[in-house]
């Protein structure tokens, strides 16, 4: 029997990534950092670090809170900076051979576009807008709650930037359905969504007969927050025609399953990372395993048997 | 792959009313030196779980755990003999040299320093080991039999901050005297934060090198998530190092205290 030749691959408006495996912004690094656990460049794309403009150095006080199930952020996009990405994280990336989204985010709509523009202008074949970090003062989550906003803001980048744009959604909305249109209709090429769910984790020590108390107040994240992602990728799913790449909580191959069921053409892992640092390989083994297993020669034809049901 | 190792569980000892240690035997793991830990993955739990590397033999990881949340609740109730997967070797090391060392540590805070002893002793440099506890019974025995003293672990000096065993108060309490007698060029620290502050001060006022292990709560381990920053002073700016990748080990001179 000739053996069939396996495809994984997804592209989006010229980015093609070997599977549908990426790597979350903010738990994977600029480049190969995951290479000490396993194989980067066999995943799909890594998604990287949120880059601003200038250098950041992020929020003071404790960054993380475990919770059940999951984990708080406030890192507050602490990064280098695009110009040292360029110059130190880029080269890396090419000789490694990782295909890489970059995450950009910004305090203005100016920000954003130069950006863009720098992206373009270096040949980086994939952006995701970082419009949904809750966890920074200015900027940022105010372009991804708002639909007339966001419409703006992507009708902007998209004018300056040619190759495949994502915008990550929040689910921190009203109504995920418009917000998801606001990005379709602003020239968006794909959605990812979930973004971090806003939370609160708060630690109560007693000592001596009073209370101590931390509060950790940022994005929520982790196995916990995949049934909002379903429930947010399965709506917009209903409303927009543009790929939609899933994030929330993702850690197994059942929910790899199950984001496909409700319409997502690929994934992003991220707070299972650091729980499981080979998951991401480990997803892209399992997800070969199960389409050689079961006789699928394609992707697109295992997301329609799954999402047909 | 790579960081990520399975392991199996030799050995689990109470050596003191809450800490144990636990004896791990690490086939992938070739080396780790003093002052780099492991992170345990627990069942149910986001992150892993760091622990300083109390000693290393052909294979053999030993750290100290005390019991105080489902983590440590966890890897406590594994039974010998049963895998267990870890991070290892995370984190930077302390320096060894050919200085005179001042060894202290504070409760769960002597774990790396058991590891640093023994390697500075085998090169022949001289230490002088002092470490703090609440009460005789918080008293962690040595991991290493053989450096043992009765009653004392392999400690040179000991406080209890109840006095039920050495002398009376918290080790901070005896800085100076210790400083004054053992004329140490170093000091190495591994304790609760505000023990590692008093420390760092204290060698500085002395113009003493001074290296402290720091602990925070670590998510991804090799440095790329940024939630387990401390600042530090490098010339004139400030900067954000991590904990789990640029640390442990700090120059106490240089971390900034808030």
């Amino acid at each position: 029997m000739a053996v069939k030749t396996l495809d994984l691959s997804v592209e989006i408006n010229g980015f093609e990534m070997k599977n549908p495996i990426i790597t979350a912004s903010g738990t994977y690094g600029y480049n190969n950092e995951f290479d000490v656990f396993c194989d980067v460049k066999a995943l799909g794309a890594i998604v990287t670090k949120g880059i601003t403009l200038e250098p950041r150095s992020g929020n003071e006080g404790e960054r993380i809170f475990e919770t059940t199930g999951g984990m708080i952020n406030r890192i507050g996009l602490e990064n280098i900076g695009i110009e040292a990405f360029l110059k130190e994280k880029l080269p890396v990336l090419n000789k490694c051979g990782i295909d890489f989204i970059l995450n950009i985010a910004g305090n203005t709509p100016e920000d954003y576009i130069k950006l863009a523009q720098i992206a373009q202008k270096n040949n980086i074949k994939a952006i995701e807008l970082n419009v949904s970090c809750p966890n920074v003062q200015h900027g940022c989550i105010e372009f991804g709650t708002n639909k007339q906003t966001l419409y703006e803001l992507v009708q902007m980048v998209r004018k300056n930037y040619e190759h495949c744009l994502i915008v990550k959604l929040s689910p921190n909305v009203t109504s995920a359905e418009e917000i998801a249109e606001a990005a379709q209709n602003g020239g968006a090429d794909a959605v990812s969504a979930i973004n971090t769910v806003r939370g609160m984790g708060v630690k109560l020590d007693f000592l001596n007969g009073r209370f101590k108390k931390t509060t950790v107040s940022g994005g929520l994240s982790g196995q916990c927050i995949k049934p909002v992602a379903l429930s947010f990728v399965d709506r917009i799913s209903k409303v927009i025609d543009i790929p939609i790449i899933a994030i929330g909580g993702i850690t197994s191959f059942e929910d790899v399953l199950e984001f496909f069921s409700v319409g997502a053409k690929a994934v992003q892992i991220g707070t299972a990372n650091f729980t499981h640092p080979n998951a991401a390989e480990k997803l892209v083994n399992d997800l070969k395993k199960f389409m050689i297993q079961y006789n699928f020669s394609n992707l697109s034809e295992l997301q329609q048997a799954v999402k047909g049901v | 792959m790579g960081k990520n190792n399975q392991g199996t569980i030799k050995d689990i000892q109470k050596i003191s009313e809450e800490v144990y240690s636990v004896k791990i035997y690490a086939p992938t793991v070739d080396e780790i030196l003093p002052g780099q830990y492991i992170s345990i993955l627990c069942e149910g739990l986001t992150f892993r779980r760091p622990f300083s590397v109390s000693d290393f033999d052909n294979h053999i990881i030993t750290v100290l755990i005390k019991k105080r949340g489902k983590g440590t609740e966890y890897i406590l109730s594994r039974k010998v003999g049963s895998s267990i997967e870890f991070s290892a070797p995370l984190g930077n090391v302390f320096s060894v040299e050919n200085k005179k060392t001042l060894l202290i540590g504070a409760g769960i805070g002597a774990a790396p320093l058991f590891y640093l002893n023994k390697k500075l002793k085998e090169l022949k440099v001289k230490t002088f080991f002092a470490a703090g506890f609440l009460s005789k019974d918080d008293i962690i025995v040595t991991p290493h039999p053989t450096l043992s003293r009765k009653g004392r672990g392999e400690y040179d000096f000991v406080s209890t901050d109840d006095g039920s065993n050495g002398n009376k108060g918290s080790i901070c309490d005896y800085l100076e005297k210790l400083i004054a007698e053992f004329k140490p060029e170093k000091i190495v620290s591994c304790a609760p934060r505000p023990v590692l502050k008093i420390v760092a001060q204290t060698a500085q006022q002395h113009g003493l090198d001074c290296e402290i292990c720091m602990e925070k709560v670590m998510a991804c381990g090799i440095g790329v998530c940024r939630g387990c920053v401390i600042q530090l002073m490098q010339g004139d700016r400030v900067i954000n190092k991590t904990v789990c990748k640029d640390g442990p080990v700090f120059n106490g001179k240089e971390v900034v205290w808030q």
